[in-house]
């Protein structure tokens, strides 16, 4: 047990009224060290969103064992020590920006956990002038940088973002990515990130989990040895396009490992 | 035609959909509002004085209505007061037995398997059959009136408010979950504000509903001497019918001013809730 990564060793998981022959999780390992920024991408059903969820506390597993820096990551939700972006902003309608941002510190004060300055915080996504806008006067990409801007609030040891751009258009996605970047690099912290798509996993990443479905299993762990910041040449240059053909490739090789025979029939 | 204040951020996505009380002004007095109500009043006025110049022991003249009002308001206000006080304080004890019932149920499950099915019994079960014998046990004073409001008021607040409180975003639910909320903070901060939509949709069916309640003790309880439901009673039977409906216009204004006030609340509280927004285009 190591409080320098997060260690996931040998984790199953079986869903209630699921085939056992398939576990949505079949043996996992991984290893994520500290301040690491890392992507998981696979092929729909292969585990992501559930192993994110296992690491967050919010789903048990049948097998395995998951430690967050030593921790289990129930001690870690203890000391508010992760941080939530899901696919949804999952902001509170009725609590301004301001107030949503600054949720978490007003929630388990147990904890005893400092926070972040809101206003701050705000500055940082450019979401100043809307500090007293309400969440249904916002866009769908202010309402995530909201939600991103939360989750930074406390300044939390592990960062866990599920498809956070999945629902935005394709600049407002390209935009935030950058401001992402911004955050991580200025805070220092641990970023476990689910993604569908390969140039945001390879613009964002560290490294690259590719799994694989039927059963969940990690396939692959590609290093991204891009140069930070990922400034626009970066993401531009020929490394990058090489390093998207290579998780492509890998990605292809995990769906003919995962498919199934009714997925290779065309109907 | 409600206006949007589209806002660029530095980031590049647009902004907004519509700030908050932006709602359209000067809609209400809009002709395509009004008038066809207008239209509609004035031909069931028509129709009405049609009626009560041919047969006056079917509906009384409008003017003799109207003059009864105007001769008497104190009698009016002073019975639509006693009534009022009966649907409030039904409201108010069968509303909020609901409301905290409800709250219990969403935290232990148990209580809502043992309390679900007597509140259904309860609901099926025509109260108006229970109000004689509330009489002989409570008496000719309020407290039966209230009991009967109570009843029937109790159940769609706690069926309303109860499907509230589960209504609540999964992903929301994780948020707080990955900060180790504990169940009272989830649900004050969570689940409480999540169910008031639901809460106000109760209220906006049980104050008019609370009125029938009233009014329907009134005529069960034999012997009370105030409320405009002994009045309709009592006048009914002595066949002054412009008393009757001088009564039911009351009572009528009373439901309508209880919506208007209900309205009135839902612009206040849920002004975030999609019920009060309008689209812009």
């Amino acid at each position: 047990m190591s409080d320098d990564r997060i260690e996931v060793r040998g984790l199953t998981k079986t869903y209630e009224g699921g085939d056992p022959r398939r576990p949505a999780l079949d043996g996992v390992d991984l290893d994520i060290p500290r301040r690491r920024f890392v992507s998981l991408i696979g092929p729909s059903g292969c585990g992501k969103s559930t192993l994110l969820r296992v690491i967050a506390g919010l789903e048990d597993h049948d097998t395995g064992t998951v430690t967050v820096f030593g921790s289990t990551p129930e001690s870690m939700c203890e000391a508010k020590a992760v941080g939530l972006v899901p696919q949804t902003p999952a902001l509170l309608p009725w609590l301004n920006v301001r107030r949503n941002v600054s949720l978490p510190a007003r929630v388990n004060r147990r904890a005893g956990r400092g926070s972040e300055d809101p206003d701050l915080l705000l500055r940082m996504v450019d979401l100043e002038d809307a500090a007293r806008r309400y969440p249904h006067e916002l866009s769908g990409g202010m309402k995530q940088r909201v939600a991103i801007a939360r989750a930074f609030g406390l300044r939390p040891d592990l960062l866990l973002m599920d498809e956070p751009f999945s629902a935005l258009d394709e600049f407002t996605r390209e935009a935030l990515q950058l401001q992402l970047l911004g955050l991580w690099e200025r805070m220092s912290t641990t970023v476990v990130f689910v993604t569908h798509s390969v140039r945001e996993a390879v613009t964002l990443s560290d490294e690259v989990v590719v799994m694989s479905a039927r059963p969940g299993r990690v396939h692959e762990v590609l290093p991204v040895d891009l140069p930070r910041p990922r400034d626009g040449a970066v993401v531009t240059g020929p490394l990058m396009h090489a390093l998207e053909d290579r998780v492509r490739a890998s990605l292809q090789s995990a769906w003919e490992v995962g498919a199934a025979p009714d997925d290779l029939v065309r109907r | 035609m409600a206006t949007s204040t589209p806002v660029r951020s530095r980031s590049g996505d647009d902004a907004p959909v519509r700030r908050r009380g932006t709602r359209a002004r000067g809609s209400a007095l809009s002709p395509g509002v009004w008038l066809p109500t207008a239209v509609a009043v004035v031909l069931v006025g028509f129709a009405w004085s049609a009626i009560a110049a041919d047969q006056p022991y079917l509906l009384p003249p409008l003017s003799e209505v109207g003059a009864i009002l105007v001769e008497d308001p104190l009698l009016f206000l002073t019975n639509a007061w006693s009534t009022l006080s009966i649907a409030l304080l039904g409201v108010a004890c069968g509303a909020g037995t609901a409301f905290v019932l409800a709250l219990l149920m969403s935290e232990v499950p148990v209580l809502r398997r043992a309390i679900m099915p007597l509140a259904v019994v309860l609901n099926v079960t025509p109260v108006v059959a229970l109000a004689p014998a509330l009489v002989v046990a409570f008496g000719f004073g309020m407290a039966p009136k209230v009991i009967v409001t109570a009843i029937i008021t109790f159940f769609p607040v706690l069926i309303n408010v109860t499907t509230g409180l589960r209504s609540v975003s999964v992903p929301v639910l994780h948020v707080f979950s990955t900060l180790h909320a504990s169940r009272m903070e989830v649900l004050l901060r969570l689940r409480v504000p999540s169910s008031l939509p639901y809460t106000l949709a109760a209220l906006r069916v049980v104050f008019p509903l609370s009125i029938v309640g009233a009014v329907v003790a009134e005529f069960v309880a034999a012997g009370s001497s105030s409320g405009l439901g002994t009045m309709i009673r009592n006048s009914a039977a002595t066949a002054r019918l412009e008393y009757v409906y001088a009564a039911v216009a009351c009572l009528a204004t009373m439901g309508v001013l209880m919506l208007a006030l209900i309205t009135l609340l839902e612009r206040r509280l849920l002004f975030w809730h999609e019920s009060q927004q309008r689209t812009t285009s």
